[in-house]
């Protein structure tokens, strides 16, 4: 009986379901309406699309949008804050920066915890963990009884220093579980992220409660459900940072799935770009009203340790997705004599102007659309058909406003936004110390095919990649990866000071931990490996940068500092276009990510349909030019065929764009590589 | 209203060259953020750059510090002023911070370029950023200076890279006055290297369009942004409006220093005239006339174009007079280390003399300055000298349906964030006792003032140095439409103790083990009568803790149940 690695998507609309057959490689792909009432409910129906029988699902793992949706949607847990004497206001007071300079009117994001339910407890370590003041337990057990009376369904615990020491948290949190029992959830911060700033660590801590009863009801249900569907195989989450987790270790670090959305498209990437020996790419997913960009660096995510999410600070590993306000819905208006796109978007209702739902206002699924680059008979996999009269009726009121007729119009809307988003790009890049010519661009997503080629050209790149299913690929992304669990201990002290044999015994208490625990998920020993790293900045800096340390051996050779200092000077010099050799160094925190591998299944490829199907040309424009374009299914394509654009490639889920002077073939793994002549 | 004229340009071009000129700023930006050496730049983003014409007009700007708006062009001026046009050779960078021609404080590094595309002259690529150390008579910023040769090295415009070669004897000069040098090294590469970014993307532009083809997009997306900025304008009542306010003192002498404001609006003109503030002070509160003139904007910008793009043809309908040799157009020898301190007062000033225009747009005064906590003292854990230096953040003003926010940072800064009390006692012999919010110094409203914060400090070596700027304690955040005032800043060393002592200027105070400094920032000023007030709304802020039931009473005739 052949089995199946299976994994499940949750988008806004649609559920995504990908089925690898682990004898063959092949792959099927299946695709349900979300149901966001019961978010279970959608995965059962896509399973059942892919795969017959549900015992020959050997793996399985899931992307879900729970704590996310229950974040963003303000349903999640009351939730109580235990705090330090003398610094319960610290949520609250978010440390006082403005994000936006010139608006009289600012606000702060609205704290997840009324400030009359922030408790401040008697007790207090100092800088070394040291205790000043002694924990006041009855006043945690007050707490309790507050939590009781007045219905509270977690509580967080961040207190000072607990990074260095968290003696507190702990006790604090037993006294709680006598109190209320040991199944009420209780997030301790310095678990959430042992580092340190206590506002950033309230913040992660904050939103960890609120969300983690959410979460751990949804996995309960779908593990249940799943039980009752005779799905046998263990249920895998993934994780902000790029690996996947057991749905049972899921439930107790909840912040861990909060990210993981959009992830599977970059893991995709990265599993993408081993296959193809490529390094570097840049991957971009565009959709209806965003765009999101992320890096594959060395053919490993850019993982970050901080993120924010609607302006509260998290800290978390997570693979970095920067989304900017551009897609298919971008509308198109005139200001002042200018002619703008965007970032305002028509969204799904009334939607492009083209989607006859009652929409009037030109957008760039409108002007793809006259210009050609869209089919009208086959969008979203066939469940729209669009109206090219409409699409051409709202350019004309603009386009004479403008003094354009309807296809200059129609191409400067595509400029406009192609050149927003390659800056977009750019931006990205050059933060990073990176130049976007030396990268191949990943499209994804059912409109990033479309505008690859154009972003490609306006940032010199010369080759773009459409992978197979572009519109399910984050959910193949998600069979590729590993388990991870991520681990992090603050360390702060002067590289020249720093001792040694004490990182090394820091470093392996954690790679014990992190074995542990991804071992009890069902890894076997010779499976799990880990990464070493520490946080390293100049003395005097805020910043800092994560240098790899390559191992435990490694820390107690005698020239340890000098190769780690050296790395880091390197680093920096990477990043930053600068450095200063022989400037003092300071460590900061100590990390290690636990790594579990799952396998992978070869891949496989053989085109999916016999013959080359129907020879077809449509008028499409580029460069005010008007040219006959080949149109052909994706399907026929073949390892040998070789197509020059102006051409489009149709599939359910998206469209790719060949433009004149671009070439596409296929690679031994059937994903359209698509270069510049 | 697209005059058929000036049209020689598509306006598709225009907008693709005016989306690159924008994201080549904000991609400069970007380059000086990361590569800078010093938190000042990096995490409080104390800078600034713009992309300009060959004529000195922005092209695209980005900005860090809210009052760096559009001043950068002054430096290119003063340069052709010194030597003429014909001064600028391809691949020179040249340095200037004289706080008289530039504008701000000797701590700020302008660092600017020519652009040149086949022998012409194209544009300037300029930058500007705030050195930790310019070596002044004390480290980092002294409140006592009282002529700007105490405030460090003062530099007219200088090249410090000559035909793409760099000038060590400048480098040397430049990074031997201040004491700290790896930083200096580090935040003047930065900016070299942000420089030679912009001058890079302006090059790509123009040769990619041509000249001609990016100065008619210049000149359209000029007139775009002149002609929303003037329709603005022209919505609004013509008359005569004024506001006065002062700041404590200067630093040096104990008398108020006077800011003096009138808005005359006249058709789709606005000027703000600035010419009855006092005269230069004796203390460091002194500012350069380009800063003066950009803090106005920044007043102008956030009641009339807060979502408008800054370039060239921004500000075209405001005009600002300052007077030279007042407060604000200091003339030599004019001590200027704490030249923002009256520009965060005339912003405020702007606001109210305004509130009646824009009733919807204006909102109560904020708590007013950056409330600076310096300790200098040497760190028992480490034998280590330290030097803690803090902004303190405070109350802004409610506005027409929203109370104020409480606790955020002052209106001349913007990403500028607190110290976490984990990083501050790990890395200076202080603990802190309390970071709180401070209860009823919102000023009452029926949208009230957001409410300031105390921090309490105690000295744990034994001994140190206090320095202290806070400031606005005789003319606190008022309200606006019957909206009442917050509470006035303090701060206070052994509170409640037989030897108690209040300050809030001080250089060098000495203190000793086991002393208890605390520092209490001002509330924002209310909008509206506090009485018309929703009772559920004070009943919240008693709950929350923002407000006493006596203050209730007391400002809302509020009764508990």
């Amino acid at each position: 009986m052949n089995k199946y690695r299976v994994s499940a998507d949750i988008g806004g609309t649609f559920t995504d379901v990908v089925a690898i057959n682990q004898e063959t490689g092949r792959i099927a792909v299946g695709k349900a309406s979300t149901t966001p009432r019961d978010l279970t409910q959608g995965i059962l129906a896509g399973l059942s699309r892919v795969v017959e029988n549900p015992e020959t699902i050997d793996f399985l793992v899931h992307g879900t949008t729970q704590g996310l949706n229950a974040f963003l949607e303000r349903r999640g847990e009351k939730v109580l804050l235990l705090a330090s004497e003398g610094a319960g206001d610290v949520y609250y007071i978010a440390r006082g920066d403005r994000r936006d300079l010139y608006q009289l009117h600012y606000r702060k994001p609205e704290p997840l915890v009324r400030r009359r339910d922030i408790v401040e407890i008697r007790e207090r370590l100092n800088a070394q963990g040291g205790i000043r003041i002694a924990l006041d337990e009855a006043g945690v057990r007050i707490a309790a009884r507050r939590v009781r009376e007045e219905g509270f369904g977690a509580v967080a615990i961040a207190f000072l220093f607990s990074y260095v020491n968290p003696v507190h948290e702990l006790r604090a949190a037993e006294i709680l579980q006598d109190e209320l029992g040991e199944h009420f959830p209780v997030t301790l911060s310095h678990q959430i992220a042992n580092e340190w700033r206590e506002y950033e660590r309230t913040s992660s801590s904050v939103i960890d409660a609120y969300i983690a009863p959410s979460v751990q009801r949804y996995l309960n249900r779908l593990t249940a459900e799943l039980h009752r569907q005779n799905v046998v195989a263990p249920l895998h989450i993934m994780q902000s940072n790029g690996g996947i987790i057991s749905a049972a270790a899921a439930t107790n670090s909840s912040l861990q799935t909060l990210l993981s959305g959009p992830v599977g498209g970059t893991m995709g990437g990265v599993s993408l770009a081993r296959d193809n020996g490529l390094q570097n790419l840049i991957c971009i997913d565009m959709g209806g009203t965003s765009f999101d960009v992320s890096l594959v660096m060395n053919q490993s995510p850019d993982i970050e340790t901080e993120t924010y999410l609607e302006g509260f600070p998290i800290l978390l590993p997570v693979v970095k997705i920067h989304t900017v306000g551009a897609g298919g819905g971008s509308v198109a208006y005139e200001e002042a004599g200018g002619l703008r796109v965007g970032p305002r978007s028509a969204g799904a209702e009334p939607g492009p102007a083209c989607y006859a739902r009652g929409g009037l206002e030109p957008t760039v699924t409108d002007a793809n659309l006259l210009l050609g680059r869209i089919d009208p008979d086959w969008f979203a996999g066939g469940t729209l058909s669009l109206d090219r009269n409409l699409a051409s009726q709202a350019m004309e009121g603009l386009g004479h406003q403008l003094g354009l007729d309807t296809m200059q119009l129609a191409e400067g809307i595509g400029r406009i936004v192609n050149t927003k988003m390659a800056q977009a790009i750019r931006a990205i890049t050059v933060e990073k110390g990176i130049e976007p010519r030396d990268y191949a661009l990943l499209a994804y997503g059912g409109a990033g095919p479309m505008h690859a080629c154009f972003l490609a050209e306006e940032l010199g790149i010369a080759r773009v990649i459409v992978p197979k299913n572009p519109g399910a690929f984050s959910a193949w992304g998600m069979l590729q990866t590993d388990m991870r669990q991520d681990f992090a201990q603050a360390f702060y002290t002067p590289l020249d000071r720093a001792n040694p044999m004490e990182m090394a015994d820091l470093l392996e208490t954690m790679a014990r931990e992190g074995s542990a625990a991804v071992a009890a998920q069902g890894a076997t020993t010779q499976a799990i490996s880990h990464r070493f790293s520490t946080d390293m900045r100049y003395r005097g800096q805020e910043y800092t940068l994560t240098i790899a340390i390559e191992s435990l051996d490694e820390i107690t050779r005698t020239d340890f500092k000098e190769v780690l200092v050296n790395r880091f000077h390197r680093a920096h010099l990477a990043r930053f276009g600068h450095n200063n050799p022989g400037a003092p160094t300071e460590l900061v925190a100590l990390r290690v990510a636990a790594i579990g591998e799952v396998g992978r299944i070869p891949p496989a490829y053989e085109s999916e349909a016999e013959g080359q199907g129907e020879i077809e040309y449509r008028d499409m424009t580029f460069n005010q030019k008007t040219l006959s374009g080949r149109v052909i299914r994706r399907a026929y394509l073949r390892s040998d065929t070789r197509i020059s654009g102006p051409a489009l490639v149709l599939e359910d889920t998206a469209t790719t764009v060949i433009p004149p002077g671009w070439e596409l073939r296929l690679d031994q793994l059937g994903a359209m590589d698509i270069t510049r002549l | 209203m697209a005059t058929k004229s000036e049209n020689r340009i598509d306006p598709i071009t225009t907008e693709v060259v005016r989306s690159l000129l924008n994201a080549a700023a904000d991609e400069m930006n970007v380059t000086l953020i990361r590569s800078a050496y010093t938190p000042v730049i990096y995490e409080m983003k104390d800078c600034a750059v713009a992309i300009l014409d060959a004529d000195h007009r922005v092209f695209g700007q980005s900005s860090g510090l809210p009052i760096f708006l559009g001043n950068l062009e002054e430096v290119v001026d003063v340069t052709e002023n010194f030597y003429g046009k014909d001064c600028w050779k391809p691949g020179d960078i040249w340095i200037l911070n004289d706080p008289y021609l530039a504008g701000t404080h000797l701590h700020d590094m302008s660092v600017y370029g020519p652009v040149f595309v086949q022998d012409q002259l194209v544009g300037f690529a300029t930058c500007r950023a705030h050195w930790l150390d310019v070596g002044a008579k004390d480290a980092g910023s002294p409140t006592d200076s009282t002529d700007v040769f105490q405030e460090g090295l003062r530099l007219g415009p200088t090249k410090v890279i000559e035909g793409s070669v760099e000038r060590p004897d400048m480098v040397d000069v430049l990074t031997r006055n201040g004491r700290f040098s790896y930083p200096a090294h580090g935040d003047l590469y930065a900016q070299i290297a942000c420089v030679r970014n912009g001058q890079a993307r302006l090059e790509e532009i123009v040769r990619r369009f041509g000249k001609e083809t990016v100065e008619a997009a210049r000149d359209e997306i000029f007139n775009q942004t002149e002609r929303m900025e003037r329709a603005a304008v022209k919505a609004l009542p013509d008359g005569i409006f004024q506001a006065e306010g002062c700041i404590d003192n200067d630093g040096v002498n104990k008398n108020p220093v006077w800011v003096r404001v009138k808005v005359v609006i006249d058709g789709d003109r606005m000027r703000i005239d600035l010419t009855d503030t006092d005269d230069m002070a004796g203390g460091p509160v002194n500012c350069g006339a380009p800063q003066a003139v950009s803090a106005a904007r920044v007043a102008y910008k956030l009641l009339i174009s807060p979502e408008l793009p800054v370039d060239g043809g921004a500000f075209r309908p405001l005009t600002v007079d300052v007077r030279p040799g007042s407060l604000l157009a200091a003339e030599e020898p004019a001590p200027c280390e704490w030249y923002f301190t009256p520009l965060g007062l005339l912003i405020d000033l702007v606001v109210t003399a305004l509130a009646d225009v824009v009733p919807d747009r204006a909102a109560g005064a904020h708590y007013g300055d950056s409330m600076v906590i310096g300790i200098e003292g040497v760190d028992p854990r480490s034998g280590e000298p330290f030097l803690l230096y803090e902004p303190t953040v405070g109350g802004w003003g409610g506005w027409r349906g929203h109370d104020g926010q409480d606790a955020l940072i002052n209106n001349v800064n913007g990403a500028l964030k607190d110290v976490p009390i984990e990083v501050e006692e790990a890395r200076y012999a202080v603990y802190v006792h309390r970071y709180g919010i401070r209860q009823d110094s919102g000023g009452p409203g029926q949208w009230r003032g957001g409410t300031g914060v105390e921090r309490v400090y105690e000295l744990e070596t034994d001994k140190a140095k206090l320095t202290l700027w806070f400031e606005r304690a005789e003319t606190p955040a008022w309200g606006l439409f019957g909206g009442q005032s917050g509470m006035a800043p303090e701060v206070i060393v052994n509170e409640g103790t037989t030897h108690e002592r209040r300050m809030l200027k001080v250089s060098g105070y000495p203190i000793q083990r086991g002393d208890i400094v605390t520092t209490r920032t001002g509330g924002g000023g209310g909008y509206g009568n506090p009485r018309d007030r929703n009772p559920e709304a004070v009943r919240t802020d008693i709950a929350d803790g923002y407000v006493s039931k006596a203050h209730a009473q007391e400002s809302y005739g509020y009764h508990a149940h």
